[in-house]
């Protein structure tokens, strides 16, 4: 009997950037992985970088514009005859609805953050109502797409973030002293700068150094990521007087950012808008500790706090992070690293997608 | 019967449940089960199950639970009573099984050993209950064809857990309060809250006939086993004749009595001046039990009128030689004891008050176990419901097919008769909804109508409710495949959805606040299949004719013209009145829908808002 073939219509996978197309990548390689399909073949939106797709996935060259995108995908469907119709983004559900009822595929839709937490127009809502299965990163974009959608419960599934095996604990000093760290307490954030959405929490950070550096906490603060609000975040390091230990390191090449999350003594993030957060997961494999806020998907990545901690959004964040720098029991880098992996690494991703995927009990 | 629960957390992702949690829930369910109580925890600590205990069978500590089998594959948790389990136990016995007690716990665990899944064909009762497997590290949940016991669910997406009761699963602490748009909008057209939604967006009950697996994959879809509407359906294709009728009726309600009882403590009877309870005390004599202990609540105010049930059910009593309690209840009580029921109340209910007060009674006298006659109406089409629903349906069901129409005549009725809108707010929607079984039945039961929702909440909440719960096509599936007679698809719509949400709930929590297990002989899935190809022949009055003449001493023929003339329950004006919302003195159907509001406000946990999606 031979195996299905899957149809994944996406925003980007396989040289794509960013969060949603890492975890395209990490989903379909893992179907590659799995060896359950006989091919997967991938429609992206966009590929900016060259492409390496793994073993029986062919990532065709993104179409230009979305009618040829929208053709591309339903010839696909017709031709490839695909048991399964995999919908990477909300925005694509109307679309995989209809190449997966041309063929009388199956559809998966994936729900990721904040585009899945508000009701979609009608027509998506339909199209997600529709489908076999839901996909979601955390429990709370799973609860906030319950909200919307009439859908059996059972047919929507966690299918969280998981974290590469290069994110591991290790040499640190190297970066440190290339950015002048020494004997500073190092605090780190990864994620994009984005001016029209800020819920990232940069800014309470950067409010907070003052009164730590008050309470003789010597405090450095390492930004990563690119993004449009850096200069008004630059702005605001001026304006608090902390400029000095501030280190914007604009978007960093993989090595830099693994190094980054090693040097680092804590790794905060108090977001409001997480739909997972996976660069908690990426500075907790390095067995860097994590603070979070207790809010939407970061509940899941910390564990409910325990991997990281989080915090409320009403607490004092300067005295958390005091809290954090000095506790004496924090677990060692190796332990936290290995308890990370075990419920986010690759081998567990790749049972659950096995999981999910027997849920659906495909005809070949 | 008990209180049960348990977690599961199956997402390799998942934090180990805490043992504070499963005790939490567990203990918010003490007066399910005074006698003893239980947890078992999985060697890998993902899954825990608890247990609260009223010992009815098999009294002894063996049968505490949760149990596990001998082997240590199979355990369980039930809440219940298999009432054939005696049958169970020898017919497994002679197969070589060996048993540890004298329970029908056990039994549970014996036959899923055996026959898996399929286990529930076998069962006769009431029944919730969850059985782990450690080696295929699974949960099987299932509950009863009718839904006479309660079970609910939550799955967070990581970790799924399960309780008797709503409140119990929120006592826990981790489950969402979110509410459920569908089970706001279900509670305010009928007065309860219909399964599988409760008010919150992450509880959901576990359908009646339906088991439902949960693997290390997460739930599945609950699966139905049983069907009310198919049993109907196959007795219609078995037609009998009127002839037999009565035998019909006399052997089911003998057999259903006969297993009602099984029990290892007293079983009471809770007995009104109606037909059904009366009869049933008459077939429990000719099963043996000679001195009933049967208990009939009395309302001071309408002592010495025409309206009191005492002296009649004192008659009956007297007539079948049991020992009659009257336990007087006065306005002064109810309102004492009002926070306390709505503190029992699992899920907010326009009913219950009278269950709640004979079930007390019954701890009084230091019973645990009464019959009772609910579901008698259901199955004998004793309410008015099976005369106007098929009424209504023929007489305004050509008009109402014509599209628009029925709107068309609410508007104008709306306008053109404003004092009817206001005295009988339900008339203005007879031809939008007439038309067919469903809507019939919607119109019949329904305290409040789509339509007039929006006035009384939040639109939006309205609409999105209304669009979750389909109201009329959750009605059309219980009446599919079709019972191919009037009386049969009136009874599957009674049976699934009033008796199920509204009476067996009510049952459930006021009998359960007080330790008492309520037990309905006229419940029950064999009784339906022995009168089922007879159910066409049901006409209001016959079955119930039939019923006064199942006990070998048939009930006197002046007790039964009194009883249909039916007695006046002042509970519902008491909640009117203590409520402030209304005098008392209004048609029943505007009391209830100020009772409503006042006990959906009551309701401590209630959403009234649906957050912004």
């Amino acid at each position: 009997m031979s195996k299905p073939v899957m149809l994944a219509l996406v925003t980007d996978a396989f040289g794509g950037r960013g969060g949603i197309a890492q975890y395209n990548r990490d989903f379909l390689g893992a179907l590659s992985d799995l060896g359950s399909m006989r091919e997967i073949v991938v429609i992206t939106r966009q590929a900016p970088e060259p492409v390496h797709p793994p073993e029986s996935v062919t990532q065709l060259s993104p179409p230009r514009g979305k009618i040829a995108f929208a053709l591309r995908a339903l010839l696909q469907a017709m031709k490839r005859r695909p048991a399964i119709v995999f919908c990477g983004h909300l925005n694509l559900t109307v679309l995989a609805w209809i190449a997966a009822r041309m063929c009388g595929a199956r559809l998966i839709v994936q729900a990721h953050g904040i585009e899945a937490w508000k009701r979609p127009s009608r027509l998506r809502r339909a199209a997600v109502e529709a489908a076999d299965l839901v996909l979601c990163v955390s429990r709370y974009t799973r609860s906030r797409v319950l909200n919307w959608a009439a859908i059996a419960p059972e047919h929507v599934a966690v299918l969280p973030d998981t974290v590469a095996d290069i994110f591991e604990p290790g040499e640190a000093e190297a970066l440190r002293s290339e950015l002048g760290l020494e004997k500073r307490r190092v605090l780190l954030t990864v994620g994009r700068l984005d001016a029209r959405e800020r819920y990232k929490g940069h800014d309470d950070i950067i409010m907070a150094i003052p009164q730590l550096v008050s309470q003789d906490h010597d405090i450095a603060y390492i930004i990563v990521g690119e993004g449009d609000d850096r200069g008004r975040l630059e702005a605001l390091t001026k304006a608090q007087g902390v400029a000095e230990r501030m280190r914007f390191l604009g978007p960093v090449p993989l090595q830099t950012l693994i190094a980054a999350y090693r040097t680092a003594d804590l790794f905060v993030m108090p977001s409001r808008g997480e739909g997972f957060g996976i660069a908690f997961l990426e500075a907790l494999a390095c067995g860097t500790p994590a603070l979070g806020l207790a809010i939407g998907g970061a509940c899941d990545a910390l564990a409910d706090g325990e991997l990281g901690r989080m915090a409320a959004e009403a607490d004092n964040l300067a005295e958390v992070i005091a809290d954090l720098l000095s506790t004496p029991s924090a677990p060692t880098r190796g332990i936290l690293s290995s308890s990370v992996r075990a419920r986010f690494g690759r081998a567990a991703f790749r049972e659950r997608v096995n999981l999910v995927l027997g849920r659906l009990a495909v005809p070949a | 019967m008990c209180g049960i629960n348990g977690i599961f957390a199956y997402h390799s992702a998942a934090s180990l449940p805490k043992e504070g949690e499963l005790l939490a829930t567990r203990e918010a369910m003490r007066a399910r089960g005074p006698d003893g109580s239980g947890v078992w925890w999985s060697a890998d600590r993902r899954c825990g199950l608890g247990h609260r205990r009223l010992t009815i069978i098999d009294l002894s500590e063996d049968a505490n639970q949760p149990m596990v089998s001998t082997d240590g594959r199979y355990v369980v948790t039930f809440n219940g009573e298999i009432y054939n389990y005696r049958e169970l136990r020898a017919e497994l016995a002679a197969e070589g099984s060996r048993f540890r007690t004298t329970s029908d716990t056990e039994i549970l665990l014996q036959l899923y050993e055996r026959e898996g899944v399929t286990m529930v064909h076998r069962l006769r009762g009431m029944y919730a209950f969850a059985i782990w497997d450690d080696v295929e590290r699974q949960l099987f949940l299932a509950r009863d064809p009718y839904g006479i016991k309660p079970l609910y669910t939550a799955n967070d997406g990581w970790t799924f857990r399960f309780a008797s009761q709503v409140k119990a699963l929120l006592a826990g602490g981790q489950v969402s309060r979110d509410p459920e748009p569908a089970g706001i909008v279900g509670f305010h057209l009928f007065g309860s809250v219909p399964e599988p939604f409760t008010l919150y967006r992450d509880i959901r009950a576990l359908p009646a006939g339906h088991t439902q697996i949960i693997d290390v994959a997460g739930p599945r879809e609950p699966q139905p086993f049983a069907s009310l509407a198919a049993t109907l359906a196959e007795g219609a294709r078995h037609a009998a004749p009127a002839s037999e009728l009565a035998e019909r009726v006399r052997v089911g309600v003998s057999d259903s009595v006969r297993a009602h009882l099984v029990a290892d403590v007293e079983v009471g009877h809770f007995l009104s001046a109606g037909i059904d309870s009366g009869a049933l005390l008459g077939v429990m004599r000719d099963a043996g039990q000679s001195k009933v202990r049967a208990i009939t609540l009395g309302f001071d105010e309408f002592r010495n009128t025409a309206d009191d049930e005492v002296p009649l059910a004192a008659r009956v009593a007297d007539y079948y030689g049991a020992e009659h309690i009257v336990r007087r209840v006065s306005k002064h009580e109810f309102d004492r004891d009002l926070p306390a029921i709505f503190e029992a109340m699992d899920q907010p209910s326009i009913d219950g008050i009278n269950t709640w007060f004979v079930a007390k009674a019954a701890k009084e006298t230091g019973l645990k176990v009464a019959l009772s006659g609910l579901g008698g109406d259901e199955l004998l089409a004793g309410y008015s419901s099976f005369v106007d629903v098929p009424r209504w349906h023929r007489r305004f069901g050509p008009v109402a097919r014509v599209p628009g129409l029925g709107w068309l005549i609410r508007h104008a009725l709306g306008e053109l008769a404003p004092g009817l809108a206001a005295k009988h707010p339900k008339a203005l929607g007879i031809v939008e909804y007439a038309g067919s079984w469903a809507g019939a039945y919607l119109l019949r039961r329904g305290l409040f109508l789509p339509f007039e929702l929006r006035k009384i909440m939040d639109p939006h909440l309205a609409r999105e409710g209304l669009r979750r719960l389909r109201p009329l096509r959750r009605f059309t599936d219980t009446i599919r495949p079709d019972p191919r007679s009037r009386t049969g698809r009136v009874c599957a719509l009674e049976s699934a959805h009033y008796m199920r949400n509204q009476l067996l709930r009510d049952a459930d929590w006021a009998g359960m606040a007080h330790g008492i297990e309520i037990r309905v002989p006229l419940v029950d899935v064999e009784l339906l299949r022995r009168t089922a190809p007879v159910m066409p022949l049901l006409t209001p009055g016959a079955g119930k004719n039939a019923l006064a003449a199942a006990p070998s001493l048939p009930l006197p023929s002046e007790i039964i013209r009194r009883a249909k003339t039916g007695f006046m329950v002042p509970t519902a004006a008491w909640a009117a009145t203590s409520t402030g919302a209304a005098s008392g003195a209004e048609p029943r159907g505007l009391t209830s829908r100020h009772w409503s509001k006042f006990v959906i406000a009551r309701s401590s946990v209630a959403p009234t808002q649906m957050q912004a999606v």
